[in-house]
């Protein structure tokens, strides 16, 4: 690639740069009013019982200050990195949330790409072939382990993992036995095949694939006797499949909330379930904006993809 | 491929009769759901049913279908599965359609202002919308929760606002599209006002088929993120019956082996998932690639 062509590239990756910090605040904004509107005002009792011994410290938390005060000082601690300290367990909610975070997003990527290795096959049969009778099974099959409720199914592997292979498949505490495997994939199992993101992720896929397979430049390289996956492969299966990861990383992320808590994985899901419990307000208001970092920065690397595949595209 | 000069269907023939009878099959299918979903809502409403719903009989607790008067066998309280299964549509149906509600008129308002007007506009719907999806919807929901109340209205009301979105994305590319047509500018040559503009031709003989398209997957979404939500212990709570929190009572009795008491409630929710992911498919075959 040439220079001249890579300038209005990295002018496109500063402007979503730009976006993403945008939302980022506007995510920030939000936890922030949703906090300031919860009855009793939780957010100026939180800084007051966070403050130090100075008494100016204090007063400078106390709730008199202006809402876009209140705001401000909080942000400012935010980025700093400090997200105050459990009220459950005293302990940084920051570090617990990085901790956590990882562990979630182990099972959220491999997750989705579990889901990947099995829609991309089915898409491009599908798209291919049309609905045959096994393109039919294949598509029905997606549809029905959507509409299942994955905590159910999660037990029913539990089950038949106790009564098959005599083995308690709890991801954690656990012994180092050669089963360990397992425990860390059933959930990435469970999520990846029963988070409802498998069927959209096939319907889409399909429809893009067989739309881009008709279009004139395919058809020219089929006369011309090159290969179509080639020519196929960036409109037909990057710009989707990025597409499709990025949209539904939020849906995953929802749904491990659910599949941390059957397999007693400790993720950031099943603390956010815990700080739910216990209206843990610094645990939850720390776990969501770093689930809206994670989507964010999904959706960043996806516009990456986008504008480095086709830049022009993406000018608007 | 087909060729274009004889069409062996006339044109004017209703929607079933073009269609794939695949499409066909599907919305049947859909329709059934919906009217079995319906009149379930109907009978518990009348009050029209098999059993008492709260009537617990210790002498026969997870019992087996078909047992004693119990059709569909009875919980791990020893009540009637299928009374429960009945009434727990209740849990869905009125909060479900506040979701619905709340996504499409917020939507479309969103959709038509960026679309109709862009510009400016348009930027301010689009960060909205990336906003909204910045946030994972269970996560924001268990937020909502812990700050206010565990209250279905409220996590329907979350719902709805995280579906808005896609409903705006949709009704938005839909509009732009429109505004190119000729019938749009000869309604603003004639001098029709924006507003009939919109909601005539634009909403109403437009974009039906979208929005009852995405009101039936509105649906399918409230059962499932009621179904998570019960088994976070958030969902509709004991013993008001919903298909989730039958789900979870039933499956803390799943490892002993007593899997019917989980499984009736969760091939409910299958089924009736099932059945308006295919109506809306279905519905969006037909009915959204003759127009676009």
């Amino acid at each position: 690639m040439q220079t001249s062509a890579l300038k209005p590239i990295a002018r496109l990756l500063t402007k979503e740069l730009l976006i993403a910090v945008l939302l980022l605040l506007g995510v920030s904004l939000v936890v922030f009013f949703i906090l300031y509107l919860a009855p009793g005002n939780p957010f100026a009792t939180l800084a007051g019982k966070r403050a130090g011994s100075n008494w100016h410290q204090i007063q400078d938390n106390e709730p008199s200050g202006a809402w876009y005060a209140q705001y401000l000082h909080w942000l400012g601690r935010v980025v700093q990195g400090d997200l105050g300290h459990s009220t459950r367990s005293g302990l940084p909610v920051f570090n617990e949330v990085i901790k956590t975070g990882l562990n979630t997003a182990f099972l959220t990527i491999g997750s989705i790409l579990l889901t990947l290795l099995l829609a991309v096959p089915i898409a491009v049969y599908t798209a291919r072939k049309g609905l045959t009778a096994i393109g039919w099974g294949l598509t029905a099959g997606s549809y029905i382990l959507a509409a299942l409720p994955s905590f159910w199914f999660g037990y029913i592997v539990i089950y038949i993992c106790i009564h098959q292979f005599g083995v308690f498949p709890l991801a954690f505490g656990a012994d180092a036995s050669q089963w360990r495997g397992i425990y860390f994939l059933l959930p990435v199992l469970v999520l990846g095949l029963c988070s409802g993101t498998l069927s959209e992720m096939v319907r889409y896929l399909r429809e893009e694939l067989s739309r881009v397979l008709t279009e004139d430049y395919i058809r020219t390289a089929r006369a011309k006797g090159a290969s179509i996956w080639k020519h196929a492969l960036r409109e037909g299966f990057v710009l989707p499949v990025t597409e499709m990861v990025a949209a539904k990383i939020p849906f995953v992320l929802g749904g491990a909330v659910v599949v941390e808590q059957v397999f007693n994985w400790p993720g950031m899901g099943r603390l956010a379930w815990q700080a739910a419990q216990d209206r843990d307000f610094p645990m939850i208001m720390g776990i969501t904006l770093m689930a809206a970092v994670f989507v964010r920065t999904g959706s960043l690397i996806k516009q990456v993809v986008h504008i480095c595949v086709n830049p022009r595209a993406s000018q608007e | 491929m087909k060729s274009f000069t004889q069409h062996p269907i006339p044109l004017k023939a209703p929607f079933w009769k073009k269609a794939h009878p695949v499409d066909v099959a599907y919305i049947g299918y859909g329709l059934v759901i919906v009217v079995m979903v319906i009149g379930s809502y109907v009978l518990g409403a009348v009050n029209w049913l098999p059993h008492d719903p709260a009537a617990i009989d210790m002498a026969l607790l997870n019992a087996p279908p078909n047992t004693a008067g119990h059709w569909l066998g009875t919980d791990f309280m020893g009540r009637d599965l299928l009374t429960r299964l009945i009434l727990g549509i209740q849990a869905y149906f009125l909060p479900g359609l506040t979701a619905i509600a709340i996504a499409l008129t917020v939507g479309s308002f969103g959709g038509v202002v960026a679309g109709y007007w862009g510009g400016r506009l348009n930027l301010v719907v689009t960060y909205a919308a990336n906003l909204i999806d910045s946030f994972p919807r269970l996560v924001l929901i268990l937020l909502m929760v812990a700050v206010f109340k565990p209250d279905i209205y409220l996590i329907m009301i979350v719902v709805g606002i995280t579906n808005v979105p896609i409903v705006a994305g949709l009704i938005k590319s839909k509009v732009m599209l429109l505004k190119e047509k000729n019938f749009i500018e000869a309604a603003v040559a004639l001098g029709l006002g924006n507003f009939r503009i919109i909601f005539k031709h634009i909403l109403w003989h437009n974009c039906r088929a979208l929005l009852i398209i995405q009101a039936t997957l509105g649906m399918a979404e409230a059962i499932l993120i009621e179904t998570s939500l019960s088994y976070l212990g958030f969902g509709v709570q004991e013993p008001i019956p919903s298909w989730g929190n039958m789900v979870q009572a039933g499956s803390n009795y799943f490892l002993q082996g007593q899997f019917w008491p989980s499984t009736a409630p969760a091939l409910a929710i299958l089924f009736t998932i099932l059945g308006f992911h295919l109506l809306g498919d279905g519905l969006n075959n037909i009915l959204e690639r003759k127009t676009g």
